[in-house]
């Protein structure tokens, strides 16, 4: 271990007295201030905050990898180029041992570095509003919606396979397979009816109500905290203002059914207009949640509407409530971005267990960018026909496994909104990237980097 | 008996991407070198020398036989730890200072902070680098990383030496130095294995060579038996008269025999040390410099040097048949009994018991100290009348304490 830390020590004064490190860390830490200054978003305080934190850990995360990236892969080629590895595999140290090292070099140095860049990120978020002289007003604003960590509730999606299965055999019957979906196999067309089935559910007719239910919504402190219910729009005529009416009622909905339960929690009615196909937040004071933890959202598409409302399947409605607080999540988001950094840094350490400098670094950066593309990529060989799809299914498809999913655990993603990190996301993150995926490169790169003739041929 | 380094039937082959083309870097190679003994590879460039150093090192694996060192694998941190290396170029990481240099190569042997630091300086003054040992190795001169390479592969005292051209870049007062440093280090016991082609070096500290050519060995054994020419003599005398020569000229045409009269010329390489040692001393008063002072006093070999030697080394001098033609003379301390002398002798009893004992049973470590066993057991009775003597009551457990500490602490008193 002794041998081990020596080496990490010397990666990590070797990346700092590095002129790229230097580069980044000094890029950095002018860039994040400035950030802090110039980044308005929709000039109020929220939305500051919300594109401060966005562009600022993204850009930190970003090149923290690029970092991480040209350190791990430097530290070990720059060795072999220039034969320092010459005299340090030649003391009493095994290769594996030089190996874990370099890696723990670079993870110490990640640490160090994500410390100090999201506390500097941190530091900022906490004292703009004093800086913009915020009034009480948006700071309140501020409290509920952005210094927070709120747990969501999605409806849970609907189980419509039966239906579809009757659906299908009645247009079958009818003869209008044929005519509605030309060419299409019976997965693909089970697929649509599905989707078609579930947005049925999500759509309202006008005059026609919609009701969601939830349960087991727990806030912190039901009666000085807010629930938000987050939702979007979608219509089949856009009205000319893109503007639509909405009446809501928000509470125990049990009570308005004939023969329902007595209600004891208040139920709150309001009437909106609200601007379609974008993302709308209704407060409510969390009181409305029944004792038992159940809540229920009522929608009705008035008659002042000329359209259909319906809500999209993937993020058309939630219920959004204070499950933490900000430093926790944030804490939290962190941990995502450290999670990210080891998988690279064990990638590089493998890619430069075999691969010259520029072809690892190209190696690299391609899996980095694929990473942080996985969704984008995974959905377009999600839409194969049926016949690709069995090869895909088992060549691919395990390959794309393997990949890293940087996008799908983002934290801005999950901190600009103020949506709670769970635990249980940092776990899977830690059990899939690193337990798995990097824990399997760190591997070969021990295999590879103990077998191999470090000394170059020269005759 | 076993070898410092041994290789059976080493081969290396070096093919192209496809397989063709074939090259011979090494051909059927074998070696065998003696515990203690300075062994010169030499070799045309690219006659294999560096890939057999390679090979032994674990460098390359070799494409057929094998390759012992210290009766192991090259590979084997065990063995490691007792092998100095300093490749064909001392390639240092450009961003450390030499001080922060050794303390890396260090850690990597497990050494304590408290033997890193001493045996660090002792280092520094040794190769004479003390004084810019701060400065990042990145910007030293060849010479200059040439001496931090060496200081590199000395920090673990090591019982083999693996020098691959040692001298290149040094200018001939640097040569010199790392020439007596082989000749002091060999007298302490350690084995060398010397790999150059400037002939010169080779020839003045060699036990024995070898040249290499094609991957294979072309000559090999004794340098004096090698170059000896049996059929000559050669005569030198104080300078004498003209008349003088003519007669014995005159008998040796009686021998029938070939006969050349002149001044011998002295090598060029001790006239350029003594012009530069005598302007050093010229100037010494002014400049003052740390490290030229250094340099003379290394060059001295006086008793300076020795105590770094001490210090660095666990092993004391061991008195061999004289091997190398040149060989700095030293009083003995055995012939005359003066309480100076005892101090002398006491600290090499010292650092002797202090190795055996932290070596334990390894097999090379007490072969080779058998030359010394015998005078050592019957020093036992007066060395420990020595010690009571000189140090008070001190108690057995001393001994038992680190060896560099020790050693240290008996530099000091010396």
């Amino acid at each position: 271990m002794r041998r081990v830390w020596a080496v990490a020590t010397n990666t990590m004064r070797q990346a700092l007295r590095m002129k790229v490190a230097a580069v980044f860390i000094l890029l950095l830490l002018i860039l994040l201030p400035v950030l802090g200054f110039t980044a308005t978003g929709d000039g109020t305080l929220k939305g500051r905050l919300q594109t401060f934190v966005s562009y600022g850990l993204s850009l930190t995360s970003l090149l923290l990898s690029l970092l991480t990236i040209i350190v791990a892969i430097y530290s070990i080629t720059s060795d072999i180029e220039y034969h320092q590895i010459y005299t340090v595999v030649t003391k009493p140290i095994r290769r594996y041992q030089l190996i874990l090292g370099k890696f723990l070099g670079v993870v110490v140095l990640d640490i160090a570095l994500l410390t100090l860049f999201t506390g500097i990120i941190y530091g900022v978020v906490t004292l703009m509003p004093r800086f913009i002289k915020a009034s009480e007003e948006e700071r309140a604003q501020i409290d509920n919606e952005f210094y927070t960590a709120r747990a969501s509730l999605v409806p849970p999606v609907l189980d419509v396979r039966e239906a579809v299965e009757q659906l299908y055999r009645k247009l079958q019957a009818d003869d209008e397979l044929e005519l509605l979906y030309p060419n299409y196999s019976r997965a693909d067309i089970l697929k649509q009816l599905t989707n078609r089935l579930r947005l049925e559910k999500r759509a309202s007719a006008i005059g026609q109500p919609l009701i969601w239910e939830f349960q087991n919504v727990r806030p912190t402190d039901p009666n000085r905290q807010s629930l938000f219910i987050r939702f979007k729009y979608d219509v089949s005529v856009t009205p000319e203002d893109e503007q639509v009416y909405g009446e809501w009622r928000i509470g125990d909905l049990r009570g308005l059914k004939p023969g329902g339960p007595e209600v004891k929690t208040p139920v709150y009615q309001t009437m909106r207009r609200d601007p379609v196909r974008k993302f709308r937040e209704i407060e409510v004071p969390a009181d409305a949640v029944a004792k038992d933890g159940y809540l229920a959202v009522g929608f009705m598409n008035p008659p002042l509407n000329q359209t259909t409302v319906m809500f999209p399947l993937e993020d058309g409605l939630e219920v959004l409530y204070k499950a933490d607080t900000f430093m926790g999540n944030y804490v939290r988001g962190a941990l995502l971005i450290l999670c990210r950094l080891v998988f690279l840094a064990c990638l590089g350490v493998m890619a430069a267990s075999f691969l010259s400098f520029p072809v690892a670094i190209l190696f690299c950066l391609v899996i980095f960018t694929t990473g942080s593309a996985s969704g984008f990529i995974i959905d377009s060989f999600g839409y194969m026909s049926a016949g690709v799809g069995k090869v895909y299914l088992y060549t691919i498809q395990a390959v794309i496994q393997l990949l890293p999913q940087f996008d799908k655990y983002n934290p801005t993603q999950f901190l600009v909104p103020a949506r709670l990190i769970p635990w249980v996301l940092i776990g899977k993150v830690v059990l899939t990237m690193l337990c798995i995926q990097a824990a399997l490169l760190l591997i070969l790169s021990l295999i590879i980097f103990s077998f191999r003739e470090l000394a170059k041929v020269v005759v | 008996m076993e070898y410092a380094i041994e290789t059976i039937g080493l081969t290396k082959v070096f093919s192209d991407w496809w397989g063709r083309a074939k090259v011979y870097a090494v051909d059927d190679l074998n070696l065998q070198i003696l515990p203690n003994e300075v062994f010169g590879l030499l070799g045309p460039n690219g006659s294999g020398k560096t890939t057999t150093i390679k090979m032994l090192l674990g460098l390359l694996h070799p494409t057929k036989g094998h390759a012992l060192i210290l009766g192991g694998d090259g590979t084997d941190p065990k063995i490691n730890a007792r092998v100095g290396f300093l490749p064909e170029e001392s390639y240092l990481y450009r961003f450390l200072n030499a001080r922060e240099t050794l303390d890396f190569y260090g850690r990597l042997f497990g050494l304590n902070a408290e033997t890193r630091r001493m045996r660090i300086e002792a280092l520094l003054e040794m190769v004479g680098l003390a004084a810019v040992a701060s400065r990042p190795v990145g910007t030293y001169s060849k010479g200059m990383a040439r001496r931090i390479g060496l200081a590199q592969a000395l920090i673990n005292d090591p019982d083999l030496l693996i020098l691959d051209e040692p001298t290149t870049g040094l200018d001939p007062i640097g040569t010199r130095q790392i020439k007596d440093l082989i000749q002091k280090l060999a007298e302490r016991g350690k084995t060398v294995l010397l790999c150059s082609h400037l002939l010169a070096d080779v020839e003045d500290v060699c036990d024995r060579i070898a040249i290499l050519y094609g991957g294979r060995v072309q000559a090999h054994g004794q340098v004096k038996e090698l170059l000896q020419k049996t059929n000559k003599r050669q005569i030198v005398t104080d300078a004498i008269s003209d008349a003088t020569a003519d007669r014995i000229r005159q008998i040796l045409q009686e021998e029938h025999a070939e006969c050349e009269i002149s001044s011998p010329m002295e090598r060029l390489e001790t006239f350029f040390i003594n012009t530069v040692v005598e302007a050093q001393r010229q100037a010494a008063p002014t400049s003052g410099a740390v490290s030229t002072t250094q340099i003379g006093d290394f060059l001295a070999g006086g008793a300076n040097k020795d105590n770094i030697l001490d210090k660095l080394v666990s092993a004391p001098v061991v008195e061999k048949p004289s091997v190398g033609p040149v060989r700095t003379e030293k009083p003995q301390p055995r012939e005359t009994v003066t309480p100076e002398a005892n101090k002398d002798l006491l600290r090499k009893l010292a650092t002797q018991s202090a190795s055996t004992e932290t070596t334990g049973g390894a097999p090379t470590k007490t072969e080779r100290v058998d030359t010394v066993r015998e005078t050592a057991i019957k020093q036992e009775q007066i060395k420990k009348n020595l010690l009571d003597e000189l140090t008070g009551k001190k108690t057995p457990n001393a001994a038992t304490e680190k060896p560099s500490a020790e050693q240290k602490e008996d530099g000091g008193h010396a």
